[in-house]
């Protein structure tokens, strides 16, 4: 192996032997072989489901997608919009993410406590807590809005109560985990003092997580006014509530404009939320 | 450096009080910054009343709001009696009410329901992914010289992840025809745009060398893509993939509120039109498969990045 040749050139032993000192550069017959039968299994099963779910459907011309396309890109009428409707339903999808998400973060700053393992030496009663959580954030934000607008009527308290149950289940769960990655020193620390629980969690603890829980918050706030869109679809407040009311009345163009409206309203939350994490908690990326 | 000068300071009894210093520097930051906090408090407190106001979010509400969530609570716990629990349906094939079957009347349509989920959710990730994987070279900064292609290529991502995939659905199924198909491409486009921007985020990290190499000896693009970067990255986006479905399979379970296939259909169906036990069995169900799906899926995640890692 000394010269680099053609491979042409090369006699069979030499390639043999080149295959004997460097397995690797080959490549394994048996995991190609792997590999091809995955590719083969997944294309198998593509058409498999282009056959079960009917995707045919999708070459016929439908008379509803071409009067959709036109109707969605041909905005008629702007005066009669009714914009101060439109954007007051905006302003409650902020409201319900905002306070949502404002309401669970207090709830889990004490709850993320109380599952964490490095507070709650109980095991038993930490348990209880981490399982009570995964119900609150296995059942969807969507279902959870449907449930509270059965119980307390149509209306953006159904929404508030949805964001708010399902988040508690979601940044608690994040909380408790920043708590448990904090550094022990400080806590030691602060303890050696002669403080108490409580001023071992405030001094100690609390510094350390702020940040986190911070951004965190942040996060949700921005992913919470997304979801606060289609809760309205629902019945549960917000700005969905027009989308659905327009496509129903066939009015595509509106339902276009609104879209757009919450998309900008989604990168503007998202900018904000993106300076004051680089400004306050002095992230320098996301 | 400070510290020392700090100590020896000490030491000699020249400084006069470090406790002192302290509070001092402490006292000056807080002034500093005293201005910026009340802005920020103001702005936090307006923006919550504001919240407040709009959502009327009022205590009387929320008073008289609390005891029907209780109630409602109640209403759909199943009334079940230990001595029948496991009783199976009699002579007529009816079920004895306050068995589990008598529960689970209809325990086959959901299954039928959740298994069109599950394949509703790999079949729009499959497409999905196969989506993101032709976008995100175009959309990877390194990797693209056109920054139109590059511009355009982000553009599309932000456009199809911007968009809830219940809208998508919306619109697919006014379109096409209520049925498991409008789900599928909800979701597919959706997890396209998602997948696409966390391919391009791990395409902008790969190493330079391999794709210099595939070009110096006369690899066109595609081959540079393939050769060089697609080794690199492969492991990452299983990953991400297996992660997106998760996500999909919850999305799957909902996205039938609007009509587009799966055991959201039944879901919401049940909870629009009854109060009883039915609603929390098919909620119960759907927990399940989630969590179980979540599970199996974590393994084969892990499974994937530890084998490529070592």
């Amino acid at each position: 192996m000394a010269t680099i040749r053609s491979l042409a050139a090369m006699t069979a032993e030499e390639v043999a032997a080149a295959r004997a000192s460097n397995p690797d550069a080959f490549g394994d017959s048996r995991r190609s072989l792997l590999v091809y039968g995955a590719w083969v299994i997944t294309g198998i099963y593509l058409l498999w489901a282009f056959w079960y779910f009917d995707f045919a459907k999708l070459l016929e011309p439908s008379e509803n997608a071409q009067r959709l396309l036109v109707a969605l890109f041909r905005w008629e009428d702007m005066g009669s919009w009714q914009y101060a409707n439109i954007y007051r339903g905006i302003a409650e999808t902020l409201a319900m993410a905002f306070l949502g998400t404002f309401l669970a973060s207090l709830v889990a700053l004490i709850v993320g406590f109380l599952a964490a393992r490095n507070i709650v030496r109980f095991g038993l009663w930490r348990h209880t807590v981490r399982r009570i959580l995964d119900v609150f954030r296995g059942v969807d934000q969507l279902v959870w809005a449907l449930v509270f607008v059965r119980a307390v009527g149509l209306g953006p308290l159904a929404g508030v109560l949805a964001i708010f149950i399902s988040d508690i289940g979601t940044l608690s769960k994040l909380y408790s985990e920043a708590i448990e990655n904090i550094d022990r020193k400080q806590v030691e620390g602060i303890k050696s003092t002669g403080a108490g629980p409580v001023r071992t969690i405030r001094f100690g603890i609390l510094p350390q997580v702020f940040p986190v829980f911070l951004s965190q918050s942040l996060y949700f706030l921005e992913s919470n006014t997304r979801s606060a869109t289609i809760l309205g679809i629902v019945g549960a407040g917000g700005i969905g509530m027009i989308i659905i009311e327009r496509f129903r009345a066939t009015l595509y163009d509106q339902v276009l404009f609104v879209v757009i409206n919450v998309l900008i309203l989604v990168a503007i939350i998202d900018w904000v939320s993106k300076f004051i994490r680089m400004k306050f908690i002095g992230e320098q990326r996301d | 450096m400070a510290i020392t000068t700090d100590s020896t300071l000490t030491e000699t009894g020249h400084r006069p009080d470090p406790v002192g210093v302290y509070e001092q520097h402490r006292k000056e930051l807080k002034r500093a910054r005293l201005g910026q906090n009340i802005l920020f408090f103001l702005l936090f407190f307006g923006l919550l009343v504001f919240s407040v106001v709009t959502s009327q979010f009022y205590p009387e509400r929320l008073a008289s709001a609390f005891p029907r969530i209780f109630e409602y609570f109640q209403t759909i716990l199943p009334a079940l009696e230990w001595d029948l629990l496991f009783e199976g349906r009699d002579e007529n094939g009816r079920a004895v009410a306050g068995s589990l079957t008598y529960w689970y009347t209809d325990l086959p349509k959901y299954i039928e329901l959740i298994w069109e989920t599950i394949l509703m959710a790999i079949t729009g990730t499959l497409l999905g992914t196969a989506g993101a994987l032709v976008l995100c070279f175009p959309g990877s900064r390194n990797l693209v010289r056109s920054s139109v292609v590059y511009f355009f290529a982000r553009r599309f991502m932000e456009i199809c992840r911007g968009v809830p995939e219940i809208l998508i659905a919306l619109v697919f199924v006014f379109a096409i025809g209520v049925g498991p198909l409008a789900g599928i491409l909800a979701v597919a486009i959706h997890t396209a745009g998602a997948l696409a921007k966390l391919f391009a985020e791990v395409n902008e990290n790969v190493s330079q060398r391999p794709i210099d190499g595939i070009r110096g000896v006369g690899g066109n693009w595609f081959e540079q893509m393939r050769y060089g970067v697609l080794p690199q990255v492969l492991p990452n986006f299983v990953s991400y993939g297996l992660l997106r479905f998760e996500i999909n399979v919850r999305a799957s379970s909902i996205i039938g509120f609007v009509g587009a296939g799966g055991i959201g259909q039944e879901l919401n169906r049940v909870i629009s039109f009854y109060s009883d036990d039915r609603v929390l069995a098919v909620l119960i169900l759907v927990v399940l498969t989630v969590t179980a799906i979540d599970l199996i899926s974590e393994r084969m995640r892990l499974y994937f990045i530890g084998k490529e890692n070592i």
